[in-house]
């Protein structure tokens, strides 16, 4: 579909119903932070509407299609272990359940976690 | 003359608020948008990116020290700031 | 406004979650139960004509078997496109790989249309559409 056409509030509201469904049993729910929860859902919209596949806005694609699947919303599964470990996702769209202010999540690569 | 080189998205908003930092903190920086580069500088970065180990942006060289991810504090902390 | 509703299905035939393709005077239409609520949609897919009883219902939110387009039920919008199949970079063989090339320019042009919906109301169990 051209970015034209897909109602964009629709299909956030979509979305946020089928990712939902997915997070919830892997420990995660959406952030509170509703600006960045409107805003990421929306850049998803858009990288959908141009790739077929709603894509973290915040990791590159490669145009190979193995690593790509790897970033594909919500790309949790694939980075269980790091998500765990700062409790949230690379893009901050979902946070761990128990967490009640979200800015104090800093966006830390893997190497660093230990360090902390 | 700090030497500042940022990787980014587009459609990222921690990139935003990487280049918000170096722009509100009035510090010259270059910055390449990795969605909207073209293939070779693409691969490039990825090949930079790769060899340091992450997936993710912002990327961002300081002189020789790499942070990923939206760091303000150790941007500071190497800026001398 | 004109109405016309045609006896369809009972709604014994239809469980919570579940869709049933009928032809009521020529028209295909999907029965789907939403949490039991009753929508009737066209049968077809607004991408490439496919049957959507054969696809997923989840909530509103109904998944076409061929591509993965998707479409809320209570509308008819359309709300993605096709998903892509990407067989990797292997290289076809050459007269595969034109044939690909010429239908991956040709769907290039396909747009996923929202899709027709009709209203429906229950008498006495049985699930009326109004096909006008």
């Amino acid at each position: 579909m051209s970015k034209s056409l897909v109602n964009i509030e629709s299909r956030k509201k979509s979305l946020h119903y089928f990712f939902e469904k997915v997070v919830g049993p892997l420990g995660f729910k959406f952030t509170s932070d509703e600006d960045l929860m409107n805003f990421l859902l929306e850049q998803e919209v858009i990288l959908e509407s141009k790739h077929g596949i709603p894509f973290c806005p915040c990791q590159p694609l490669r145009n190979d299609r193995a690593r790509d699947m790897q970033i594909v919303c919500p790309c949790i599964p694939f980075h269980r272990k790091h998500f765990d470990e700062i409790k949230r996702c690379w893009c901050g769209l979902f946070i761990h359940k128990d967490i009640i202010d979200p800015d104090k999540l800093p966006q830390l690569p893997p190497k660093e976690v230990n360090n902390e | 003359m700090n030497k500042i080189t940022v990787y980014t998205l587009s459609t990222c908003p921690w990139c935003r608020k990487t280049k918000n930092f170096f722009n509100e903190h009035k510090i010259p920086f270059t910055y390449i948008d990795y969605d909207l580069a073209d293939e070779p500088t693409q691969r490039r970065i990825l090949q930079e990116v790769d060899a340091a180990g992450v997936n993710g942006f912002p990327y961002v060289k300081i002189n020789d020290e790499v942070i990923v991810g939206y760091q303000p504090d150790r941007y500071s902390k190497a800026l001398g700031l | 406004m004109s109405e016309r509703f045609i006896k369809a299905i009972s709604t014994d035939e239809i469980a919570p979650g579940g869709m049933k393709a009928v032809e009521l005077d020529g028209n295909e239409i999907v029965i789907c139960n939403s949490g039991g609520k009753y929508y009737a949609i066209q049968r077809r897919c607004g991408h490439m004509n496919a049957p959507l009883d054969m696809g997923t219902l989840d909530g509103i939110y109904l998944t076409c078997p061929m591509h993965c387009a998707q479409f809320d039920i209570t509308n008819g919008e359309a709300l993605s496109g096709p998903v892509p199949s990407d067989i990797g970079h292997e290289i076809p063989p050459p007269f595969l790989g034109k044939y690909l090339q010429n239908i991956g320019m040709l769907m290039k042009h396909v747009r996923t249309e929202s899709i027709r919906t009709y209203t429906t109301k229950l008498e006495a169990g049985w699930i009326q559409i109004n096909i006008k």
